[in-house]
């Protein structure tokens, strides 16, 4: 083990007590009783009970499984391509990956409005492709990294040399060797799928979120219960997610190496 | 760097055609970006330029600049102050504490540094109302936060601090900006070669000169891009702006938010692109001084 310097393991701590003391209290708070005395579990089986729970929750799932296939068919095989042979535009790739951060969502929600086709603006699908344009920044950065990572160039000569075309070279050498990056970005999407509020609240389409918010207003403890079990969720899977493909890649102990 | 040795090592058809192919691809080919530039040129440019549009034609399909006139005036005025103001400060906070969590992250490696990574990630994202939730049970009055730090007799209550109102919300804000900090610096931080302070020690320097004749000098224009990015972050935050205020404070994307939303009736119909734009355009502003500053650290080293 290594020996962190004081500052580091207080910046750590400091951290620690930031983020998690509003997941514990408000922790604490979704286990209070009826009218707040004692602690018991009514708030969370009141969410259940709730009319639209499993509808709201089934749509903000499906957008997500979408979102989650369209960012990858997209994003995947661009940054590949800007690894091996579109060095030159990685600039310009990494200039449009930063403005979804910096141009605000409200806008992008009015100029949907404005610019999109009617067709699309009568389905909820709408959302997915904006949230590809939200999640772009996180998921571009998290694959540049994942092929950095890995001999691209090696393994796709090596492959090319064995007789596969490009589309099994992509699928069983690049896919595999990025597969924990790929979960990392995976991760990031379908958390700020489930979690958007803005663009599906000013496009006037019912989601989680904004039905979270509408159900808030009715029952203070039952939404912070609700809260809650999103991001205590949330986190069980970033847990699940950070371990398993450690796992895995020392099971098969190929591709470490390169 | 690219391909010259490994095709010398290999032998065989597929190799020189995959050599032509990577040089087709350096010197004339751009297909494999087509794709990426069609779908962002749709759903992110044609939107923005579609407001744009909207917002400098009238009621009667002239061309006319008369609803940005409005910005300046009366409550959007206010708005577009106190929004600049909010992001002006969270973004110094953040980047601050955020550039000091990711020198303690860099310090550390395996499964301690993706977990931290991706926790960064989801933290950046959150937002909304359950993050205005978890900072009530925690920061409010009946908070247990509060309650604890009451019990060490420091009353956070004492002075004129409401989570509703700018300082609570810059405190909000930064459970998000300060990890997204964290994505945007930690970059910069892991460059910093080994070797520099190993050459430091050797020289003699203790750690505070290290930092302050090495270091500093040397991250300096990335952490102030990451601050501009931090500030246009904060300049766009809405779902959570708007679960912690009661119309108290005003911010830019809330009266967007109520335009849209139907409930305030405008006298220019097109006052909500016009304010949409100005958002586009103080953000723009962060976006052209950060790439300025890109471009001054990359000319240097």
């Amino acid at each position: 083990m290594k020996k962190y310097s004081p500052l580091t393991i207080i910046s750590f701590l400091f951290a620690i007590i930031f983020f998690l003391s509003p997941l514990i209290a408000a922790g604490e708070y979704s286990f209070r009783g009826l009218n707040g005395v004692g602690h018991s579990l009514i708030n969370y089986t009141w969410i259940i009970h709730q009319s639209g729970f499993y509808n709201n929750l089934a749509v903000s799932l499906r957008l997500a499984l979408v979102t989650v296939v369209l960012v990858m068919v997209l994003l995947v095989p661009t940054v590949v391509y800007l690894h091996l042979g579109g060095r030159k535009w990685r600039r310009l790739v990494e200039f449009f990956c930063l403005i979804p951060i910096v141009i605000p969502v409200v806008s992008l929600a009015i100029g949907a409005q404005v610019a999109m086709p009617k067709w699309l603006q009568s389905t909820s699908y709408e959302l997915c492709f904006f949230y590809v344009i939200v999640a772009m920044p996180y998921v571009y950065r998290a694959l540049d990294i994942g092929l950095q990572s890995i001999p691209l160039q090696t393994l796709v000569e090596a492959s090319q040399s064995l007789g596969a075309n490009w589309f099994t070279t992509l699928r069983r050498v690049i896919l595999p060797a990025i597969a924990s990056a790929m979960t990392g970005a995976l991760f990031i999407t379908i958390a700020l799928t489930l979690g958007e509020y803005t663009l599906a609240s000013l496009l006037h389409f019912r989601t989680f979120p904004t039905w979270v918010t509408n159900v808030s207003q009715e029952n203070i403890l039952g939404a912070v219960a609700l809260s809650v079990a999103t991001l205590v969720g949330a986190w069980l899977i970033l847990l699940l997610l950070a371990f398993i493909p450690k796992f895995k890649r020392n099971r098969k102990g190929v591709l470490v190496h390169g | 760097m690219m391909s010259k040795t490994g095709t010398a090592a290999a032998v065989g058809n597929h190799s020189s055609g995959l050599t032509a192919f990577l040089h087709k691809c350096r010197t004339t080919s751009f297909w494999g970006i087509v794709p990426f530039l069609i779908f962002a040129g749709y759903f992110l440019f044609w939107p923005i330029f579609s407001i744009a549009k909207a917002s400098i034609t009238d009621n009667k399909h002239h061309i006319s600049l008369g609803v940005y006139k409005l910005l300046f005036t009366g409550n959007y005025r206010e708005a577009f102050i106190s929004s600049f103001k909010l992001s002006l400060f969270s973004a110094l906070l953040a980047g601050v504490l955020g550039a000091i969590l990711a020198f303690a992250i860099s310090k550390t490696s395996g499964a301690v540094k993706s977990f931290t990574n991706s926790a960064a990630g989801v933290l950046a994202n959150t937002g909304g109302v359950p993050l205005a939730f978890m900072f009530v049970a925690a920061f409010g009055q009946d908070g247990l936060v509060t309650k604890i730090l009451l019990f060490f007799h420091w009353d956070i209550y004492a002075g004129s601090f409401d989570l509703g109102n700018f300082w609570g919300i810059l405190l909000v804000y930064c459970f998000f900006q300060i990890p997204l900090m964290v994505i945007i610096f930690s970059p910069a931080v892991e460059n910093m070669k080994k070797e520099w302070a190993e050459a430091s020690d050797s020289l003699g320097a203790n750690s505070f000169q290290f930092f302050r004749f090495v270091t500093a000098p040397i991250l300096f224009p990335a952490f102030l891009s990451a601050t501009l990015l931090l500030f246009a972050s904060a300049f766009s935050a809405y779902a959570t702006a708007r679960a912690m205020t009661i119309g108290n404070l005003p911010l830019v994307p809330l009266v967007i938010g109520t335009l849209v939303d139907g409930n305030v009736i405008p006298s220019e119909a097109n006052l909500g692109d016009a304010l949409a734009m100005g958002m586009v355009f103080v953000s723009g502003l962060a976006i052209v001084a950060y790439l300025g500053l890109l471009r001054f650290s990359k000319g240097r080293s």
